[in-house]
């Protein structure tokens, strides 16, 4: 899949921005808060219909702007139509092949991106919850049915939410409709239980691709992937098994979630763990591991995606490569040339080895505006 | 330089309603001064009956007049006694009228299960629903047609819950494809729905 083009419209600094792209590999080049991560984060939201960074939809147009417009071709082995989102103070509206596409779910897929930044470490070391992220966005992106059942459960778990909050105690004992809470419990269950069965599918997916690269880089290690869910559900357990097992917890931890008034398991709350020779590489590799592994990630998602989607994604890479050692460079590189269409950021040509990017199409960013050299 | 009291009162009037803005207000304010005297009094009165001769029946909940409680579906012995449709609110069941191809008897819910809006089973018309029942043992089947959101589902579902183990029949309203649409133009919760409710030719 590729990006023919981009045009930009007052989002963040660039009030006007039209560029071609070429199918390999573009570098931007330029000095700190340029705008360099702003371009990849255009692309991203082309792709998401969401900032990569934790900003408000508001936040990305101009300030002296009332809305935002990115665009762009898009090219796949099989089709070429635009793709279009108008950000404006209050609301989004994204388009394809110039017609309005309702809801975000339907839109998310037509461009599909792995973004590798330097806080991509996180996916490693960090809380449960950037893991999450991490799987849900990826997966989304992959299978239309696992963002249904996504948005489903995080509606179910709203719903139930508020009902634990609304409920009134009298007498210390809380008043609550038996039968209702049933009911919200199983809508919960229904998509929560889809979940955890497509997790395990795709984790192990990922963890076959992962572990190949990995092995590729580091020569010896065994990389593991370890999704952590319900202690007593497994890859081999039926989406019934799953339920009961949710169900049964629902019930033992009723007591405690009356009082605390939110849902205190589920899907929300599970995590993914990365072992390398046995040892979670969170709290026991080196630096050198940690990024090792969070480079073999990234890449095996290429590689999935290529498999689920049938098009290999678009790669931005965000201030990364002069992060990684020479060594780490020229696996990366020798990974995606001729292959994936890739955006990179760096402050410097002199912080990559040039000699291993072939053909590369330079673009200098300065306060919002593009130099093709 | 302020208008004078009436006109104020009465823009103030009209933007109270659902879209109106201070200019359209203004605008229907200075256009009510132009009707003849017997449309304004007529209007008046049907806004004033709006609020004292209407009343939620007090056997289904439909909107009725005062003198006519319980309302006319539920007075008409010709209608088929064994039925009820659940439907959301008064608007909804005139539209199932509409069709003219349901004779049974209606329960209104006057809304729909929704924690995040504060709405729970004592806040919508459901334990009208339960007594009625069980005063009515000819009541055979429940009918819930209610819309096809997450809420209208939690609702279906939970009056389903209450009402089976009386044995009474429960049934729901096919989801699924309107008329007219295209397959591939239908969006994905749709057509999920439409493959799971399938029926057999
Ligand atoms: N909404 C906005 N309107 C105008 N400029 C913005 C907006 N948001 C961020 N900027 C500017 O963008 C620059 C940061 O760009 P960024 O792409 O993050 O830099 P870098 O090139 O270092 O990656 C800063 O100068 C910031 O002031
Ligand atoms: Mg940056
Ligand atoms: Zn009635």
């Amino acid at each position: 899949m590729f990006l023919n083009n981009l045009r930009l419209v007052n989002f963040r600094n660039y009030k006007e921005l039209n560029v071609a792209f070429s199918h390999s590999i573009n570098v931007l080049i330029g000095n700190n808060a340029q705008g360099k991560t702003n371009l990849l984060e255009a692309i991203y939201f082309l792709s998401m219909g969401r900032s990569h960074r934790d900003s408000n939809d508001r936040d990305l147009i101009n300030w002296s702007a009332k809305s935002a417009v990115i665009s762009g071709e898009i090219e796949s082995r099989t089709a070429r139509y635009p793709l279009e989102v108008r950000i404006e103070k209050g609301g989004k509206r994204v388009l394809v092949n110039h017609l309005t596409e309702n809801r975000l779910s339907d839109y998310i897929g037509n461009l599909n991106t792995v973004l590798f930044a330097p806080e991509d470490l996180e996916l490693v070391k960090g809380s449960p919850g950037v893991r999450r992220k991490f799987i849900d966005s990826e997966f989304a992106q992959m299978s239309s049915n696992y963002l249904f059942n996504l948005l489903q459960y995080r509606n179910a778990l709203k719903d139930r939410n508020a009902y634990l909050k609304n409920i009134k105690w009298v007498a210390n004992s809380p008043k609550f409709d038996e039968t209702y809470l049933s009911v919200l419990d199983d809508q919960l269950i229904k998509f929560g239980s889809a979940i955890i069965l497509q997790r395990f599918s795709l984790i192990q997916t990922l963890e076959a691709y992962a572990r190949e690269v990995h092995l590729a880089i580091s020569k010896i290690e065994e990389l593991k992937l370890c999704y952590i869910t319900f202690p007593t559900v497994n890859e081999q357990s039926s989406q019934e098994e799953i339920s009961e097992i949710f169900k049964k917890q629902l019930l033992k931890n009723r007591n405690r979630e009356l009082f605390l008034k939110s849902t205190s398991v589920g899907p929300h709350h599970d995590d993914l763990k990365f072992l390398i020779n046995g040892k979670e590489v969170g709290s026991f590799a080196s630096q050198g591991q940690q990024r090792t592994t969070a480079l073999s990630i990234r890449l095996a998602e290429i590689e999935m995606m290529k498999f689920e989607t049938g098009e290999y994604p678009i790669l931005l890479l965000d201030d990364v490569l002069s992060e990684l050692d020479g060594k780490r460079q020229t696996q990366l590189l020798d990974f995606i040339q001729d292959k994936v269409q890739t955006f990179l950021t760096t402050a410097s040509l002199s912080d990559i080895d040039k000699g291993l990017i072939k053909d590369p199409k330079i673009y200098h960013v300065k306060d919002g505006v593009l130099i093709n050299d | 330089m302020q208008y004078p009291d009436a006109i104020a009162k009465l823009i103030e009037s009209y933007s109270k309603l659902p879209g109106i803005g201070r200019k359209t207000a203004t605008r229907l304010a200075f256009y009510t001064l132009g009707m003849s005297e017997e449309d304004v009094s007529n209007f008046s009165e049907s806004l004033k009956a709006s609020k004292s001769d209407l009343t939620f029946c007090q056997v289904c909940g439909f909107i009725t007049s005062k003198s006519d409680n319980p309302c006319v579906i539920c007075s008409d012995p010709s209608r088929d006694q064994s039925k009820i449709f659940v439907v959301e609110d008064s608007q909804d069941e005139m539209a199932i009228e509409s069709t003219h191809d349901y004779h049974g008897l209606y329960h209104v819910l006057n809304g729909v299960l929704s924690p995040m809006a504060g709405r729970g089973p004592e806040d919508i018309n459901v334990s009208s629903l339960i007594t009625r029942l069980s005063d009515h043992p000819e009541v055979k089947e429940v009918i819930i047609g209610l819309n096809a959101s997450t809420e209208g589902e939690a609702t279906t579902l939970y009056l389903g819950r209450l009402i089976k183990p009386a044995g009474i029949k429960v049934t729901r309203l096919a989801l699924g494809l309107s008329m007219g649409t295209n397959v591939n133009y239908a969006d994905q919760l749709t057509l999920t729905q439409a493959v799971n409710g399938r029926t057999e030719i």
